[in-house]
């Protein structure tokens, strides 16, 4: 390994009511692959944000090749040869490939540009990489990996010494990672340094050099990958957490099946999905961001429509065309995105509540039965507690975890049996989340199907009776309340299908830890 | 890795995206060309081809001009009564002054990069919805026009002659020059929008702005940049009306602004930004006054005149919408 | 908008009329004999006879079209006058086609109408110019092409014209006079509010008024001032004249604006129905005045006979004829007598 081109240290970045980045370090050599890996909002993008000059550090010390330089703004840190390729492509759909890979350094004779001179370039560049792009066409026209070989051809073109790589598989076949991999180790013996941000740890024997992991926003270790395994990277990653108590209630499985979905598949988010949520439990949903949770839960909904795959509600096989069919059937969605999608934020608690059963407060004429909705308002405003002036009080108003009471309050007003929270408790506050956790084992005592998808790892081992894990759009595995740990499902939340060739039932935390 | 050779590349390109719109544009027009020609007995005469391409000549000029805005994802409202405005300011100059009409000219399209600037400054530094602060300046330019003329109309007739034997003058093809000056406008637009950096990232800011600011690229200069382009079109615009009518009509334009998006629209620029191009703003802006002048040769009513000229506007973005879902 | 049109027409020295707000003078003294002879419930001017005979009969003109292009095709005034050419079209048994502007500041718009008109090769055109100094290199068009070109309402700034049909302001104001000093015992003083001293039309009408009066010696114009079409500015101007001549008879005001501040006027100084108030126009104040006996009466022009004599001209321009330089189009004195009668509520608009 070379030089230090990158040394970060004691950095620190708070953002209103998050302590993203705490004395957080990290070191970058000329020649090195340096992967960095954490749970989601360990605080690894930010870390690196803030080498890109898009987010300014509230303290620590960064030095670029042994030189003291805090880079302000993006153009800074190109300036000082670092560029960061994004998670979402930061493309010009309907500029040719060229174009976008030259934007603002254009070759040109007088005041024309030099279309001629900019392919040639290109052409030149992608030989030197040995990329087969033509530079012609329209970027828009490309797949995601030929999009992001773009990028990194516009990266390596600043003749960057550091190359930042956001989650740069998350999106990519594996035969388009092996592409990506072989571009990057010619980039890394041409004496790049390379960051390569990652949730799939086994990709890390294969590409990276070092590893550095790092936790809620602190850095834990740096360690090189030659001499290291898996298991350990995970359990640095996930820490020895002390779990709150266990799950109220012990799974029943006496009760019966009110939900089965039979081989679901959608892209390449839901694949050959199936399962079973039986009545009074609270089924746990885990997986890293993008593991296709919620696309499934939206499948089942019909918020997005399945390409194959059967949902039976008790037992029958139902026909669930639109989201208006999976209420008829009793499904409640709640989204993670609930002021998009979960409330009518200008309108009051009142119309909230009764929002999804409006049938029942309507005449016959669309007069509404004011008087019942306000009654059903004011009964669950105090069954939920929910925190308000009044029922007339505009939803915008609450707070997050009154907001998420209301949802709740609307779902149970439609009397729903099987009620699918989307991270239920996503921007509530700590007081307000037990609170949630009260009303959901409460839901579920009254004999309600739950499901919760949850990427907090201890928000889903204290409330789940059953856990499924997802990866890549694929059920990896289910866990009892008894037998699931943070390892144990970080171990299967990561196994992606290359390595699982055995499938499901018989992979293990042992079978990739050997890998 | 997939490879795509130049060749198949080309082809697609040239059967999807914009190029389509322009085709059908295009062949809405020459079947409008036909119709008329048939239905209407005094349509397919030289004479109404020439009066088609003069009635053209101003909306082509600010359509031209406005397609720049509208490809970075913005829109420009003010080009219409923007007219009034350079016209009067070219009137102050060439009549109120007594100065020579070329400076009256100059003073047109100077008034107009004005406009534009300011506009852009508006959108780019002032952060603005272009909608609101081309609005704004619509009744700006306005008033203005009103203000600075005291509301009566400037006459060239008299002291520049010149102004209307020029513009209005025949030698080729007994063609006015006001066409040839739209023809030459619009060279020049394609030019700057195909050929130089203004319009490589007037595409890229509609294509993506962040990733563009991202790049390197100063997108707030480039988006005022691309704003006075189109006020500069807007006062050619002013110069032709001038010389149709001989005189600064302090209350003009208002309304012409939705004629030239219109135009635009029809050739295939996508309000969303991104798409866009000169050849297809004109036959858009073509369609229009054929469809115009054949209805008023065929002494349709205006009140049917409006109503189809509607639902033209109304088809080609459905069209426009409709290839795009097909695409995605 | 108004304001414009009365402006621009400032501007010119030649003949202008306007269309429901204002009019302007025709040189000519004609008198409006066609509005007597046709309208028996109308008053006429002076009664003597017009110069121009409208043709019987479409001649060589027959089977062909003429283009008719306006200030405008939405307001009732000017589908009056649209209704009036295209009668009078049947009647002669010519074709009449006819556009207009959506408003009156839409000069270039209204100038691609007329050149459309010309490309259609029509047998004669009928033109009333927004901006009547700003067709000229259209007319010079027509010219070449032998199509003639009748002005109309306001006229056009040229010598192209074969003729123009308007109202003659200088006889409507003239009767305006005659009706007041009627009314008041042909005795005693009166005011005039007119809108400007710069416009066509407040000259003509205020020049006809004073001149009538000179056939009456026992009224004295006491005042004649101008409040800008403005109610309340006419107002104001309306009760200084009160006060300086508590011994006032009458008022006559020159457009819509200027009669209804004068009605405002009477109003709150407790003088309605003690002093005879003459108008100009229509307009729903001035016709519920009139109605309620608050104004004596009023002026109205003719926008039907604008629409039809304007096709009568053009008949006989594509026949030949010689035409006098300009066509009066008639106008009406209405009062609560006749105001009901379906020919001036034709011409009245609210």
């Amino acid at each position: 390994m070379g030089e230090l081109l990158v040394e970060m240290t004691g950095i620190s970045k708070s953002f209103p009511g998050v302590h993203a980045l705490d004395d957080a370090q990290f070191e970058l050599r000329a020649g090195e692959v340096h992967a960095l890996v954490g749970e989601n909002g360990a605080g690894k993008s930010t870390l690196m944000k803030v080498l890109c000059g898009i987010y300014a550090r509230d303290a620590g010390v960064i030095r670029v090749k042994g030189v003291e330089a805090y880079p302000a703004t993006p153009k800074a840190a190109q300036d000082l040869g670092i560029a960061i390729i994004h998670q979402e492509l930061n493309l010009m759909g309907h500029l040719t490939v060229a174009q976008n890979i030259f934007i603002g350094r254009e070759p040109h004779r007088g005041l024309l540009l030099d279309e001629k001179a900019l392919n040639r370039k290109a052409t030149e560049l992608f030989e030197e990489l040995h990329i087969l792009l033509d530079p012609r066409v329209r970027v828009s026209r490309l797949a995601v990996a030929q999009q992001q070989m773009v990028e990194i051809a516009k990266a390596f073109s600043y003749n960057s010494d550091v190359l930042i790589m956001d989650e740069p598989t998350a999106a990519l076949t594996d035969t388009e990672i092996d592409e990506l991999f072989r571009i990057t180790r010619t980039l890394r013996d041409r004496g790049h340094g390379i960051v390569h941000i990652s949730h799939r740890l086994e990709e890390l024997r294969q590409i990276s050099d070092r590893v550095t992991v790092m936790r809620d926003g602190r850095y834990i270790n740096t360690v090189v990958t030659a001499e290291t395994n898996i298991q350990q990277i995970i359990s640095m990653m996930v820490g020895r957490t002390i779990f709150e108590a266990a799950p109220e209630l012990p799974e029943d499985p006496s009760q019966e099946v009110v939900l089965e979905v039979r081989n679901l598949n959608r892209g390449r988010q839901v694949r050959d999905v199936s399962f079973q949520l039986r009545r009074g439990e609270i089924l746990g949903v885990a997986g890293l961001v993008g593991a296709g949770r919620t696309e499934v839960m939206r499948a089942v909904f019909a918020a997005d429509k399945p390409e194959s795959g059967q949902v039976l509600i008790n037992g029958q096989p139902v026909a669930i065309k639109n989201p208006g069919d999976a209420v008829r059937h009793g499904i409640a969605y709640l989204s993670e995105d609930r002021k998009r999608y979960g409330l009518a934020l200008g309108m009051d608690v009142e119309l909230n509540i009764v929002l999804a059963s409006m049938r029942r407060f309507m005449s016959r004429f669309g007069w509404m039965h004011a008087r019942a909705a306000r009654a059903q308002a004011l009964k669950l405003v105090e069954t939920l507690a929910i925190k308000t002036p009044g029922i007339g009080q505009r939803v915008k108003n609450l707070s997050g975890g009154n907001q998420q009471k209301v949802v709740i309050a609307k779902w149970l007003t439609a009397d729903t049996d099987i009620l699918i929270f989307d991270e239920p408790t996503r921007g509530i506050d700590v007081g307000a989340k037990s609170e949630i956790y009260r009303l959901l084992n409460d839901l579920a005592r009254r004999g309600k199907a739950v499901i919760m998808i949850s990427s907090e790892l201890p928000e889903i081992l204290r409330m789940s009776h059953r856990i499924l894990v997802m990866c890549e759009g694929r059920i990896t595995g289910e866990l009892s309340a008894a037998e699931a740990t943070q390892e144990r499902i970080m171990t299967l939340a990561t196994q992606r299908q290359s390595v699982a060739t055995a499938g499901p039932e018989t992979s293990t935390a042992m079978s990739v830890g050997a890998n | 890795m997939q490879t795509t050779t130049a060749s198949t590349s080309r082809i697609r390109t040239l059967a999807t995206g914009e190029s389509v719109q322009r085709l059908l544009a295009l062949g809405a027009l020459v079947i409008l060309l036909v119709f008329f020609s048939i239905i209407a007995p005094n349509f397919a005469t030289l004479e109404n081809y020439r009066n088609i391409l003069t009635a053209t000549a101003s909306n082509g000029l600010l359509a031209t001009g406005v397609t720049f805005a509208i490809i970075t994802g913005g829109i420009d409202l003010s080009i219409g009564t923007g007219t009034a405005f350079t016209s009067v300011a070219m009137g102050i100059v060439a009549v109120n002054w007594g100065l020579p009409l070329p400076l009256g000219l100059l003073a047109g399209l100077a008034s107009g990069g004005l406009v534009g600037l300011i506009n852009g400054t508006l959108i780019a530094k002032a952060k603005l919805p272009p909608f609101i602060a081309t609005l704004g300046m619509l009744y700006v330019t306005l008033g203005m026009a009103q203000v600075l003329s005291d509301v009566h109309p400037i006459y060239f007739t008299d002291p520049q002659p010149a102004l209307q034997d020029f513009f209005m003058g025949k030698p080729i093809a007994g063609i006015p020059n006001i066409v040839w000056v739209m023809f030459g406008g619009a060279a020049v637009a394609w030019v700057l929008l195909n050929k130089t950096v203004l319009g490589r990232y007037t595409f890229a800011i509609g294509s993506n702005e962040e990733a563009t600011r991202l790049s390197g690229v100063n997108v707030d200069r480039w988006k005022i940049a691309v704003y006075v382009v189109g006020g500069v079109f807007v006062g050619l615009a002013g110069i032709v009306l001038a010389a149709r009518s001989a005189s600064a009509q302090p209350s003009q334009g208002m309304g012409y602004e939705l004629n030239a998006i219109a135009a635009a629209v029809i050739g295939g620029t996508s309000l969303a930004g991104g798409e866009g191009s000169i050849v297809g703003t004109l036959i858009g802006a073509f369609l229009i006054s054929t469809l115009g002048t054949g209805l008023s040769v065929d002494n349709v009513p205006q009140q049917f005149q409006y109503v189809i000229t509607g639902l033209v506007v109304i088809g080609a973005v459905w069209l426009d919408i409709f290839r795009r879902r097909s695409r995605a | 908008m108004k304001l414009t049109r009365i402006l621009g027409l400032a501007a010119t020295a030649a003949i202008a009329a306007s269309a429901c707000s204002g009019a302007a003078a025709s040189p000519s003294a004609a008198p409006a004999s066609q509005a007597a002879a046709s309208q028996p419930a109308a008053s006429s001017g002076t009664g003597a006879a017009s110069a121009y005979t409208p043709p019987t009969d479409g001649g060589a003109a027959k089977g062909k079209t003429i283009a008719i292009v306006s200030k405008g095709e939405q307001h009732a005034f000017w589908q009056a006058v649209k209704k009036g050419a295209l009668d009078e079209a049947a009647k002669l048994g010519v074709n009449v086609t006819y556009q207009g502007p959506a408003n009156e500041t839409m000069v270039n718009d209204q100038l691609q109408m007329l050149q459309n008109a010309l490309t259609n090769n029509p047998a004669a055109v009928c033109f009333a110019a927004l901006d009547s100094k700003a067709a000229g290199d259209l007319l010079n068009q027509a010219k070449s092409k032998n199509i003639p070109v009748v002005g109309f309402d306001s006229g056009v700034d040229s010598t192209i014209p074969v003729t123009t049909v308007a109202t003659d302001n200088i006889a409507a104001a003239g009767l305006a006079a005659k009706k007041l000093a009627a009314l008041i015992g042909d005795s005693g003083k009166v005011a005039v509010i007119v809108h400007d001293q710069t416009s066509q039309t407040g000259i003509t009408r205020r020049d006809g008024f004073v001149a009538e009066m000179k056939n009456h010696p026992n009224i004295q114009i006491v005042s004649i001032q101008y409040g800008a079409g403005d109610h309340q500015k006419s107002a104001d101007l309306a009760k200084g004249i009160m006060t300086a001549n508590p011994d006032l008879k009458g008022f006559f005001g020159a457009n819509e604006g200027s009669i209804d501040g004068v009605l405002d006027a009477l109003k709150e100084t407790g003088n309605t129905g003690k002093i005879v108030a003459v108008g100009y126009d229509s307009g729903q104040q001035q016709l519920d005045a009139i109605n309620s006996g608050a104004e004596a009466g009023a002026i109205t022009q003719n926008p039907i006979g604008i629409g039809a004599k304007c096709v009568d001209a053009a008949v006989d321009a594509v026949n030949g004829k010689t035409l006098p330089k300009t066509i009066d189009t008639g106008f009406f004195w209405y009062d609560k007598t006749n105001i009901n009668n379906p020919e001036i509520q034709a011409v009245l608009y609210k």
